[in-house]
């Protein structure tokens, strides 16, 4: 009846089942025990440790120094205000996004959540184009007005750090409130309206109860981000204002202070996980509420009635509001581009930024030829992909293996242990990451030698969460029910991978490995902390020139890395939804 | 065709016991519906046998060869899961040839494989299309196609009416059985709708408790269910629970209708009585007689049954909220009833029947 052959192959199949599974952990595992556990413990060591004897001295130090602890207070601080002012930005984009349909919104969508994907350098210095004391607006006004004294000052005040960070994350909120309107049925709307309830009432006792885990988790990661941020910090705050993150790495590399950073980085590790750990509930909340259904709206068309002049004049404000955030979004981007091609001296060809790429005048300053770093740049952010899609590959096999939630209902062990370990890595900070690799290794030959392993490292694990986020909700579309009728029709385990799990993954990975090279392209914090030599990138060559009063150089750097990361986002977006979550 | 034996399958979920001990046979060729209300465990029963789930404790036998320990990919079960999961970027062909493939037969078996269960289900017109392009009744005979093509020891169905609309559910149903037929292929139908069983079953198994509760042919699971609930799981007409018993010189049942005195001697305990539609009269006037239980009722819709017979719904007078079905024929209907009007029932309690 069950032919032999059949038998020996399932027992094979189960073996071999098994062996990939336990290689699998195996190889995931000692990466990470080997660069993030084992990093991260060097800074435990040198924060909690003297002498091979725990000691909280330097913790206590670190915490009562009050130039730490109004760091700290400003890190929170601008952290929510950048979200509150996001938030109130963002909510009504979404909405209106949500709400309506017309021509090119997907792309105007999509370009608006450019800035999002942009290296942070980049993003600074379209801001100092537009922004700075020279800049576009303050030319503008001078200008028009005759007044020397610049409009704007983002330099040193807190008011630039803001609108670089609204600009930054302000596309988070909107994408991540759209679905939020969305989940809502609209028919609980019309069941509310026959029942007499009033537009107020239906949204304070309907809708709002449904979007408000989206708004939270949206409002979370825009939190996280900013209160991680580094370049822009690092510039535009001057001495006056540092987040943690550049109080750290000043620390490090400035004081060569690396108890009172470790500590600190210790501290902002532990803030993070608490902050992350929220996010995640309150993200798995909208998963269990998001259901598709139809949404609350049905693409309603934009248009304007002869009769309903304040539904007219609501309308007109409504556009006019978009229209005035894609200018605050797009003019950085197209500065940038332009300042290019603006000659920095009278006599200086409009291409000059880019025939110095060939050249080798900046060698001094930047440790090597523009070229270089481009390539540099580019090599860097491919095995960055290669390694990361490998790795989170890996990860979403051993979160959703099947073989064990086959027998089974509830969650396996091994799931519950792995979403455990990887959520340490999504809260640590860049530049956590980066001491902690320096510390283990800055006496070995890798970080003397080969410091580029060590930054391409550091970029697989701030790409993982990324990547294996858009693996996992690809997989998560998979239903477990279709894998079941595979194996009873008799298909292996690796004939259920290829032939099913693939195609369907197939998406995720090329949108998380578009990511993943993305990261890398622009990453700077960690990269500048590592760099030796002439192991440079474009964003860290971007930050010395910044310095400079030539832009055009930079200009030209960065447009190349808007350039680059402007295809990818395009692949993305013909690939799959952008996801922005981690 | 093979024989399916459960023995003592147990099985829990978040600690609550769903599936108790529970034995089950399924003869060589017979299709046996397995009946029960929502959430019983007749799906996890199913896929314990295709071998998805693992029971806790119990053993499944294919004739005489013990298979609880063989994985999905061996047990050579046709499973049909409830929604139809077809993978929905391959072709129909596609999807009927992966089972096949996984086999490693030459491409020339597979396709003569496929031609055959086509044209055995009825499907050869939609091999070249994309499951998004099917109706839901043309999924559910892909899915049927998919698991028969591996000529499978047991043939498993969830549900698989379930979401057809009703015009196609009839003729579904007997495309089932008719393959089945031809196949000789054993088969468990898990099902919560009586009237599945009484249109295509060999044998119904009525499950609840975790327990298979009586098994046996339709018919006379319907005339001797062993309890009301079984026989409100067969979704019998005019069955109701016995509220009361009150036993002096005759015993007296009370239900939600009425009170029916019972003559006979009773031994065990009563859980229900069925009033058949068939035992049940049908007048325009008050009928006086001691022996039997009378009703004043009100037309409430009919149904037409075949050429000459009605089935009308009545509402009972003075209880708004219980009905009850009664059959009669066309010349009755017509030469004594009027709809919306008032009539009188009665019936013998002698012939209802004691749950």
């Amino acid at each position: 009846m069950f032919s032999a052959n059949l038998k020996k192959r399932a027992r094979v199949d189960s073996g071999l089942n098994k062996s990939i599974i336990v290689l699998v952990i195996l190889a995931f595992g000692s990466f990470l025990i080997l660069f993030f556990y084992a990093p991260l413990s060097k800074i435990f060591q040198f924060a909690l440790t003297e002498g091979n004897q725990l000691t909280f001295s330097y913790f206590i130090e670190t915490i009562t120094n009050p130039l730490n602890i109004s760091f700290l207070l400003f890190t929170f601080a601008q952290a929510f205000l950048s979200m509150i002012i996001c938030l109130i930005l963002g909510i009504p984009a979404g909405y209106f996004f949500a709400k309506y349909d017309f021509k090119g919104k997907n792309l105007i969508l999509n370009l608006m959540t450019i800035p999002f994907v942009l290296p942070a350098i980049v993003v600074l210095l379209g801001f100092i184009v537009v922004y700075g004391e020279s800049g576009w607006i303050n030319s503008i006004w001078t200008g028009l007005t005759g007044i020397n004294s610049p409009i704007i000052e983002i330099f040193g005040t807190f008011e630039g750090i803001l609108i670089a960070h609204v600009f930054y994350n302000l596309s988070v909120i909107i994408r991540m409130t759209i679905p939020a309107w969305k989940s809502v049925d609209i028919e609980q709307i019309n069941v509310a309206k026959s029942l007499g309830a009033s537009n107020w009432f239906i949204l304070r006792k309907v809708i709002f109860p449904q979007i408000i885990n989206y708004l939270v988790s949206a409002a979370l990661l825009v939190f996280v981000y900013t209160f991680n941020s580094f370049a822009i910090v690092l510039y535009l705050g001057e001495v006056r204002f540092q987040t943690l993150e550049v109080r750290i790495y000043k620390l490090m590399k400035s004081s060569l202070d690396f108890n009172g950073g470790a500590t600190l980085a210790l501290i902002q590790l532990i803030l993070n996980t608490i902050i992350i750990v929220l996010y995640l509930f309150f993200e798995s909340r909208t998963r269990q509420m998001a259901e598709g259904k139809d949404g609350i709206f049905g693409n309603e068309k934009i248009s304007f009635s002869k009769k309903n002049w304040r539904k007219n004049i609501s309308m007109l404000l409504f556009i006019t509001f978009i229209f005035t955030l894609m200018i605050f979004t797009f003019s950085p981007i197209i500065a940038i581009v332009i300042e290019s091609f603006q000659p920095y001296a009278d006599g200086i060809s409009p291409f000059w930024g880019y025939q110095q790429l060939f050249s080798t005048e900046y060698m001094p300053l930047l440790s090597n030829s523009p070229l270089r770093l481009l390539l540099n740049t580019l090599l860097f952010a491919t095995l960055t992909t290669i390694l990361t899609l490998i790795l989170s590959i890996f990860l979403v096999f051993v979160l959703r293996n099947r073989y064990q939630s086959l027998k089974k209902y509830r969650r396996s062990l091994t799931e519950n242990f792995v979403s455990y370990i990887i959520i340490l890595p999504m809260a640590t900070s860049s530049i956590t990451l980066a001491i902690g690799m320096f510390l283990l290794f800055n006496n070995t030959t890798i970080y003397l030698e080969y410091v580029w392993v060590l930054i391409v490292l550091t970029h697989v694990l701030i790409s993982i969460p990324f990547a294996s986020r858009s693996i996992l909700s690809a997989y998560n579309r998979i239903d477990i029910e279709m894998l079941n009728v595979a194996s009873t029709l008799g298909a292996s385990r690796f004939r259920i991978f290829a032939k099913i799990e693939f195609p369907y993954i197939f998406r995720g990975i090329v949108v998380g490995g578009i990511f993943a090279f993305a990261i890398s392209l622009g990453e700077f914090a960690a990269s500048n902390f590592l760099v030796r030599g002439e192991y440079g990138t474009l964003a860290i060559g971007i930050s010395k020139l910044i310095k400079t009063q030539t832009l055009q150089l930079p200009a030209t750097m960065a447009s190349i890395l808007v350039l680059i990361t402007i295809i990818c986002f395009l692949v993305i977006q013909k690939f799959g939804d952008i996801e922005l979550k981690v | 065709m093979a024989k399916l034996s459960m023995k003592k399958i147990s099985m829990k979920y978040e600690k609550k016991l769903i599936l108790e001990d529970l034995d089950l046979e399924v003869k060589h060729g017979e299709l046996l519906v397995l009946l029960g209300e929502s959430g019983c465990g007749k799906t996890t029963l199913l896929k314990i046998v295709a071998g998805i789930i693992h029971p806790e404790e119990g053993s499944i036998y294919v004739d005489d060869t013990e298979i609880s320990d063989f994985s999905p990919q061996v047990r050579q079960m046709g499973y049909v899961p409830q929604a139809q999961v077809l993978f929905p970027h391959m072709k129909v062909k596609q999807n009927i040839a992966f089972g096949l493939e996984a086999r490693r037969l030459t491409k020339e078996t597979i396709q003569e494989k496929i031609n055959w269960i086509a044209n055995l289900i009825e499907i050869s017109e939609l091999l070249e299309r994309y499951p998004r392009e099917l109706s839901g009744g043309q999924k559910q005979r892909v899915a049927l196609a998919r698991a028969m093509s591996i000529e499978p020891h047991i043939l498993l169905l969830d549900e698989p009416l379930s979401s057809i609309d009703a015009t196609g559910r009839e003729s579904l149903a007997l495309t089932i059985r008719r393959i089945q037929k031809e196949t000789s292929t054993t088969t468990l139908y898990v099902t919560h709708n009586g009237d599945e069983a009484r249109l295509i079953s060999d044998r119904v198994a009525v499950i609840y408790d975790g327990k298979i509760q009586q098994i046996g042919k339709v018919l006379d699971v319907e005339q001797h269910p062993k309890n009301y609930l079984i026989a409100k799981i067969l979704g019998s007409p005019n069955i109701w629970p016995i509220l009361y018993t009150k036993k002096k010189e005759k015993t007296i049942l009370t239900t939600q209708i009425c009170d029916i005195p019972i003559q006979k001697k009773i031994s065990s305990k009563i859980t229900g009585i069925k009033i058949p539609p068939s035992i049940i009269s049908i007048s325009k006037n008050q009928i006086v007689d001691s022996g039997f239980v009378v009703l004043k009722c009100y037309v409430k819709t009919m149904i037409e049954k075949n050429e000459d017979e009605y089935r009308l719904i009545l509402d009972i007078d003075g209880n708004p909220s219980e009905y009850i079905k009664v059959d009669c024929s066309r010349n009755e209907y017509n030469n004594n009833i009027t709809e919306s009007k008032e009539v009188f029932i009665y019936f013998n309690p002698a012939e209802a029947i004691l749950l």
